[in-house]
């Protein structure tokens, strides 16, 4: 018959709008602006549709969703930062549209290179966040952030990350992605067991 | 009325304090346009499939009174550049802005519209929109997710609130003459360095009299 899936699809329509309805009706307002309901809402058996009311809730993100990178420090127990970069230079070799910049430190007295970065600048304007930086960095120093509320006025002032900027916790990490740093913690120490006892 | 508009810094007496409401033109000129921002409907890239994502209801900008987007420059308000500016398209883009009534703001959303990208060195791609239009608010990402561009899009918003209809451009005294439209020839060339261009052309005649066939024969023959 001519039209009947045109009628199929306004009911299929008007089953999203009145199960949006329902739901809504059934559970009040438990459903918004807490992670537990936007967690509900996003499921795949939610019945009707939704609309992230963004600033005030926002997406649950999952581990592996990338934004720019970071680079990581761990905090020593005497309080100072140290940072895992060795200033290698394979992930500005690896970034595809080239905008990482490292500068290493020489040494004053020796004049030799010492395995740590005295610049670091990202173009987060050049970024393509492919996370290729992070998959190769032997030291597991750099690392995909998700923050990704980062807009601003000014490109030249505000959107090229000087080393201060990107520097973040290794706690910060933790938080972000617990099972990768789980798996990575496992595998140092792994190595660590294994380069003691051959010793 | 909200709080905020209605705070004038003008003392009200208190037998009218609720009946009357006291605000500033600056306030009102900016609390209208930012809750009536109107995107022009365009696209360039894939920046632009989740412009369209934040536009369909899941995040739907509407919410911020971005109600509709406007297939006409002359009904739209903000432009968001949302992907590759190829030289090619940049003409297209300036002429666009140029038709749009005052005022326009732009933003670049993702990183190709504002730097260029991961194409910053190509030899069909604009290395950032900036360098012909005015940009407002720059937003990165690879494309950024609609979240994100909700986020540049409210800090948009912030921008406007904090204009004066003093000084803001499009009221200023003096020509408000449109931006001149790149030549795509060979290569793209804009218009405002046309005087450059020229003069560098200039000077590589010159140069190339003084090193003429001619002086290198005799050059070579002091050689050998």
């Amino acid at each position: 018959m001519n039209g009947w899936g045109i009628i199929r699809g306004l009911g299929v329509t008007l089953r999203h709008f009145f199960g949006t309805y329902a739901e809504d009706l059934r559970r009040g307002k438990s459903r918004y602006f807490t992670k537990q309901g936007v967690r509900e809402r996003s499921a795949s058996t939610v019945r009707g549709i939704f609309t992230v009311q963004y600033p005030e809730e926002k997406l649950i993100i999952p581990e592996e969703f990338r934004y720019l990178p970071f680079l990581v420090y761990d905090e020593l127990e005497s309080g100072e930062k140290k940072i895992r970069c060795t200033s290698c230079g394979i992930c500005a070799k690896v970034c595809p549209p080239q905008c990482i910049w490292i500068e290493r430190t020489t040494d004053p007295v020796t004049g030799r290179p010492v395995p740590a970065p005295v610049a670091f600048y990202i173009d987060i304007d050049i970024c393509m966040n492919c996370g290729f930086c992070a998959e190769y960095c032997p030291f597991d120093a750099i690392k995909m952030d998700h923050d990704f509320e980062i807009a601003s006025y000014d490109r030249k002032a505000e959107h090229i990350y000087a080393l201060e900027k990107l520097l973040k916790p290794a706690v910060y990490y933790q938080s972000i992605r617990p099972e990768n740093f789980a798996r990575e913690e496992a595998s140092r120490m792994e190595k660590e067991a294994k380069t003691s006892s051959k010793s | 009325m909200d709080e905020e508009l209605n705070n004038p810094k003008y003392e009200i007496p208190p037998e009218i304090q609720h009946q009357v409401a006291i605000t500033t033109v600056d306030k009102i000129y900016n609390w209208s346009r930012r809750n009536s921002l109107w995107p022009m409907m365009f696209g360039l890239a894939c920046c632009a499939v989740e412009m369209i994502g934040a536009a369909a209801s899941r995040y739907d900008f509407s919410r911020f009174g971005m109600e509709v987007m406007r297939a006409s420059p002359r009904q739209a308000d903000v432009m968001i550049v949302s992907g590759t500016v190829t030289k090619k398209m940049i003409p297209t883009i300036v002429r666009l802005y140029n038709q749009m009534g005052e005022p326009k703001y732009v933003v670049a959303m993702g990183v190709c519209a504002s730097s260029g990208g991961p194409f910053k060195e190509g030899y069909s791609v604009v290395p950032g929109v900036d360098r012909f239009i005015p940009v407002d608010v720059y937003i990165p990402g690879c494309p950024p997710t609609p979240q994100a561009l909700l986020y540049g899009l409210m800090a948009l918003q912030e921008k406007i609130d904090q204009q004066s209809i003093q000084t803001v451009r499009w009221y200023k005294k003096g020509d408000s003459s449109p931006i001149p439209i790149p030549v795509l020839g060979p290569d793209l060339m804009d218009p405002r360095d046309f005087d450059l261009i020229k003069r560098r052309a200039q000077e590589n005649l010159q140069m190339e009299e003084q090193v003429s066939p001619t002086n290198i024969e005799e050059a070579d023959s002091h050689v050998g």
